[in-house]
């Protein structure tokens, strides 16, 4: 086994054992390396979300955690919300360059949910239009500028 | 008495159980090694966050700019043994 395949196994147990609240990960998604994951996640309860449930999709590189996954969101419900774009791509900066090998799918998972509770207007991100027209496949190409931490 | 086998134990001395960057158990070694001890040490960042030799380094490596500790993100030091 590979220290990725070591390390996603380690979380994976984890995950099933002891799932975090609105967090569940789609078993039936997992590769045979691990190296993509679908998890499930809920709204959390008295938020904007309330109810809708969402899908994220993880990618793993061989140098996963030193190399933080690739996440957006999939499927046919994608959160209207400022920092998610209609493509499912997320602008969050621990997904990119404030990624730590500390963190985990757990604890991207928990902030995704943690940044859509805190929204207080579902809308898009201002430049929603041109973003996704440009883009690339991968949202980790993207240079994202973190304009605001308030969501 | 005919002789006698002598036993010994150790135990790194560390404020967690697990890494934070393989979460692999601190009394054991990194994915990469095959015996935990001496050949694949813990290391203490002037933060006192505790990694694995190997695991510290390879994040050190992957980083272009700057190198934070993965846990509280100030910039890594080590520590004087």
């Amino acid at each position: 086994m590979t220290s990725m395949e070591k390390r996603l196994q380690k979380e994976l147990q984890a995950m099933t054992k002891d799932p975090p609240a609105g967090v569940s990960v789609n078993t039936n998604s997992l590769s045979s390396s691990l190296s993509e994951w679908i998890v499930d996640i809920e709204g959390a309860p008295s938020t904007l979300y309330e109810g809708e449930r969402f899908q994220l999709g993880f990618k793993f590189t061989s140098r996963y955690p030193f190399d933080s996954p690739q996440v957006m969101f999939i499927g046919p419900n994608i959160p209207v919300h400022p920092h998610v774009y209609s493509n499912g791509h997320i602008c969050l900066s621990i997904l990119t360059e404030d990624w730590s090998p500390a963190l985990s799918v757990q604890s991207v998972c928990l902030s995704i949910v943690s940044m859509l509770s805190s929204c207080k207007e579902k809308k898009l991100p201002p430049d929603n239009a041109i973003y996704v027209r440009t883009c690339s496949k991968d949202p980790k190409k993207t240079r994202w500028w973190y304009h605001d931490n308030s969501v | 008495m005919e002789g006698w086998t002598g036993v010994a134990t150790w135990k790194w001395i560390a404020n967690d159980d697990n890494c934070g960057i393989c979460r692999m158990a601190f009394d054991g070694c990194c994915p990469d090694c095959k015996l935990p001890g001496d050949d694949c040490p813990l290391v203490w960042g002037q933060c006192s966050h505790v990694f694995h030799m190997h695991c510290i380094v390879k994040w050190l490596q992957s980083q272009s700019t700057n190198s934070p500790c993965p846990m509280c993100r100030q910039e890594w030091k080590w520590k004087a043994g």
